[in-house]
């Protein structure tokens, strides 16, 4: 049986009236002993935000040609991750020469078989990063519906089979962005609202969209921030869930209920891309280059500077990857490719190794792997249940790769700069 | 009998029914705007659409001659259902008169012409080629096309025919709008001993009176008003940055895309301000639009009127950031340019730029007309 968390939460209802009696109980005493390992990986880094996925079955090696299950031209370019859900992989991209010609593809995650592909104006382009283009943030979904924000100032709301359901130009609304690189922070779904994250060199705010209509449900200006690239992360901190951007040299929590501020912690890097991770009951922070690590304890209000910091070192920072928190241990690859593994609760260096080239994009985890993708192509894997550093293998997929990887239901899914690659036990 | 005669009435009514008029779904796409306000009806609207054939093509593409940016994706979404339908099919009857019309309307939205354009080049693969290099005065295609006219002079080049090469490389050097193309089809003119004056062609500002630099601790020189904003007087001499005297001073920049570089000419330094002042004779009263970019920041008077000025720092001078409408007067025109200079950022590496460029032209980017005036202090 092939048991897809996502799918079998959607399905309940219909699956539930189908049965009566024995046959229900025949179920429930099946259930407990499906081995349900598979999950969706429904946006940015996951069914967590952080990389990190409680999916099992991944292959540990591969080639450009070993367990490699499928591969898919993709148009354009882009970084942003593959996204998964039930058997549906969904990529968005960019073309043209202002990258103005938008892509959001739907592909079967079987076969690689193109479902569905819409081709969309982006309202603003800016300038932009020759690898990613307006596509940078990933799409999100929550199995009904797909929202994609690109660097155009545009988010798209689909329904899973590609109808278009409703589309904000908030570049025309509220003025185009201003960004050298585009915009690439990637939206996240709280409760009914989608939550984008629009900081760039001219008036940046944080903007909560109705998943159903895309009208605003809220809208924070943030007048005393510029550039950055990072994504937004929610943390819960007791009874109350905070929404956390970083940029600007600072780290603002906001209620995502209402988009009110309620603590910043400042001493970040000026531009910052990374989106902090949350666990332990801290929230890992890092922005650099040359920058500092923090954990932090979130929650309080105004400035939590000098009160609320746990750890912080100033080693190893990078600038785009985003780091992971694995069991204790909080992992990192900067941009020049020196890898790093903290401890969690002190800061403490573990170890630190050269993995060799440069990364953009940010480390996974799965069943106990870290996989570590560098921009040649090549992936580290390393046993995360060990101690020390310990390797598993290096796997090169012959194609560049800046975009992060994916993982759902055994597989790994690869944007490289001109596939989509699934990577699988064959 | 008579279920004859109602079969024959009901194939009567419907030859009598009149084609569909896509005219309501369209109008409801239409209402689309800010706040996703009328997507509920728009998708409704588009479903309705997108059953139908290439008929409702020419009315769609009509519509989508739009600056509404919402609902020309929502028509875009029918415009590519039909198309790659009926490119599926044999023996649809394409409207291809009518898209030649469309895509050669410089008058249009460009997007819907450049889709149209890839439609025919499916329909009709080499009308493209014919068709393109035409396109010099064309907004939306001008880019290819001088692409074209710089590959077509350095093929003449190839072959030794130096008058068709210096031909095409006029014409790409007129039509060209983009620096980057405008540097090039120059340089080109220039290896063939052809002269090709980029700033006059850009309408780049590079006859300067410069002062400055200005005290302005951290970031308080934007807001800050120092003498020359209340009135340009060359013959003033001021107390600047560090007590030092400053006086106006002179300056042609020869950079070809006319950055000027204030670290070179007014010193190295932080946390200060400097002003550039220029003025202009145009031949008559006109809508033009200053071009401007500044690191780390500038604000610009046309005689006497504030008409920019963006409150930003450590962003880099980058050709064209800042358009800004403006109405120049017949004759002299005085233009006042503050540039700030901000503090050295907390990594030593990062670089201590402080420059400014700034050109005049119209809407499309070609420079206007205009003498630079020196006046006398």
């Amino acid at each position: 049986m092939n048991c897809k968390k996502g799918i079998v939460k959607e399905m309940m209802p219909r699956w539930i009236s189908r049965i009566r009696g024995s046959e229900l109980l025949l179920v429930l005493f099946l259930l407990p002993h499906v081995r349900c390992n598979a999950e969706n990986w429904p946006g940015w880094r996951g069914p967590n935000r952080n990389g990190v996925t409680s999916d099992t079955g991944v292959p540990t090696t591969w080639s450009a040609t070993e367990n490699v299950l499928w591969k898919m031209p993709l148009p354009g370019i882009g970084t942003s991750n593959p996204v998964v859900w039930g058997d549906k992989v969904f990529v968005t991209a960019s073309e043209g020469r202002d990258q103005g010609e938008l892509h959001v593809i739907c592909f079967d995650r079987d076969t690689g078989r193109e479902l569905w592909h819409q081709r969309l104006w982006g309202t603003a382009p800016t300038l932009f990063y020759g690898r990613s283009g307006m596509a940078s943030p990933s799409p999100v979904t929550d199995g009904k519906r797909l929202f994609a924000f690109f660097g155009t100032g545009d988010v798209f709301c689909f329904d899973l089979d590609g109808g278009l359901l409703w589309q904000r130009a908030i570049a025309d609304e509220y003025g185009p962005f201003e960004n050298r690189f585009a915009a690439a922070s990637s939206p996240l779904l709280f409760e009914d609202k989608l939550i984008v994250q629009c900081d760039h060199y001219g008036a940046s705010y944080v903007i909560a969209l109705d998943q159903l209509t895309g009208a605003n449900r809220w809208k924070s200006d943030r007048p005393e921030v510029w550039l950055s690239w990072s994504s937004p992360q929610l943390v819960t901190n007791g009874d109350r869930i905070e929404l956390v951007l970083s940029g600007s040299e600072k780290l603002d929590g906001y209620d995502p209920r209402t988009g009110s501020p309620l603590w910043t912690l400042r001493g970040l890097a000026r531009e910052c891309v990374p989106t902090p991770v949350f666990g332990h009951g801290m929230l890992f922070v890092v922005s650099g280059p040359n920058g500092t690590h923090f954990a932090i304890k979130p929650g309080g209000s105004g400035d939590i500077t000098d009160s609320h910091i746990v750890w912080k070192n100033d080693k190893g920072t990078s600038f785009v990857p985003s780091a992971i928190l694995v069991g204790e241990r909080y992992y990192l690859a900067d941009d020049k490719g020196i890898g790093s593994c903290l401890d969690a609760h002190t800061g403490k260096l573990i170890w630190k190794k050269r993995f060799g080239d440069k990364f953009t994009a940010s480390p996974v985890a799965a069943d106990g792997k870290l996989f570590f993708i560098n921009e040649a192509g090549s992936t580290l894997v390393l046993d995360a249940t060990q101690a020390g550093y310990e390797e598993v293998a290096r796997n090169d997929i012959g194609e560049e790769v800046y975009a992060s990887p994916a993982i759902s239901q055994g597989k790994l899914f690869v944007r490289t700069s001109k596939n989509l690659v699934c990577v699988g036990s064959k | 009998m008579k279920w004859i005669a109602g079969c024959l009435m009901l194939v009567g009514l419907a030859a009598l029914d009149p084609p569909y008029d896509p005219a309501r779904e369209l109008a409801a796409i239409a209402k689309t705007g800010p706040q996703g306000e009328g997507s509920a009806a728009a998708k409704v609207a588009r479903d309705e659409l997108a059953k139908h054939g290439v008929e409702v093509l020419p009315q769609l593409l009509v519509a989508m001659d739009t600056s509404n940016a919402v609902a020309a994706n929502w028509y875009r979404t029918v415009y590519e259902e039909i198309v790659a339908r009926e490119l599926a099919r044999d023996g649809t009857k394409w409207p291809v008169e009518f898209f030649k019309e469309y895509v050669s309307d410089a008058k249009r939205v460009g997007r819907p012409r450049r889709l149209v354009l890839g439609l025919l080049d499916k329909l009709e693969p080499a009308f493209r080629a014919s068709w393109l290099p035409t396109r010099l005065d064309d907004a939306e295609f001008r880019y290819e096309a001088v692409g074209l006219a710089l590959t077509a002079g350095d093929r003449a080049l190839k072959d030794n025919n130096q008058p068709a090469a210096k031909a095409e490389f006029r014409k790409a050097f007129e039509a060209a709008r983009d620096s980057t193309q405008v540097t090039q089809a120059a340089a080109k003119l220039k290896s063939l001993s052809e002269s090709a004056d980029v700033a006059q062609h850009l309408g780049l500002i590079t006859e300067w009176w410069l002062v400055g630099p200005f005290d302005a601790p951290q970031k308080t020189g934007f807001a800050k008003v120092f003498a020359p904003e209340g009135k340009v007087d060359l013959q003033a001499k001021y107390l600047g940055q560090g007590g030092v005297e400053q006086a106006w001073k002179r300056h042609h920049e020869t950079d070809t895309l006319g950055q000027l570089d204030l670290n070179k000419q007014l010193g190295t330094t932080r946390e200060a301000v400097g002003y550039a002042y220029a003025e202009i004779d145009v031949p008559h009263e006109q809508a033009a639009q200053v071009r401007c970019g500044a690191d780390d920041n500038c604000s610009v008077w046309l005689n006497g009127e504030k008409v920019f000025g963006r409150d930003q720092w450590l962003n880099g001078t980058r050709f064209d950031r800042f358009i800004t409408p403006i109405q120049l007067k017949a004759g002299r025109n005085a233009l006042l340019v503050k540039i700030c200079q901000g503090p050295q950022h907390k990594d030593p590496e990062v670089s201590n730029n402080w420059s400014v460029q700034l050109r005049l032209c119209d809407d499309q980017g070609r420079g206007i007309e205009f003498n630079s005036i020196n006046p006398e202090r």
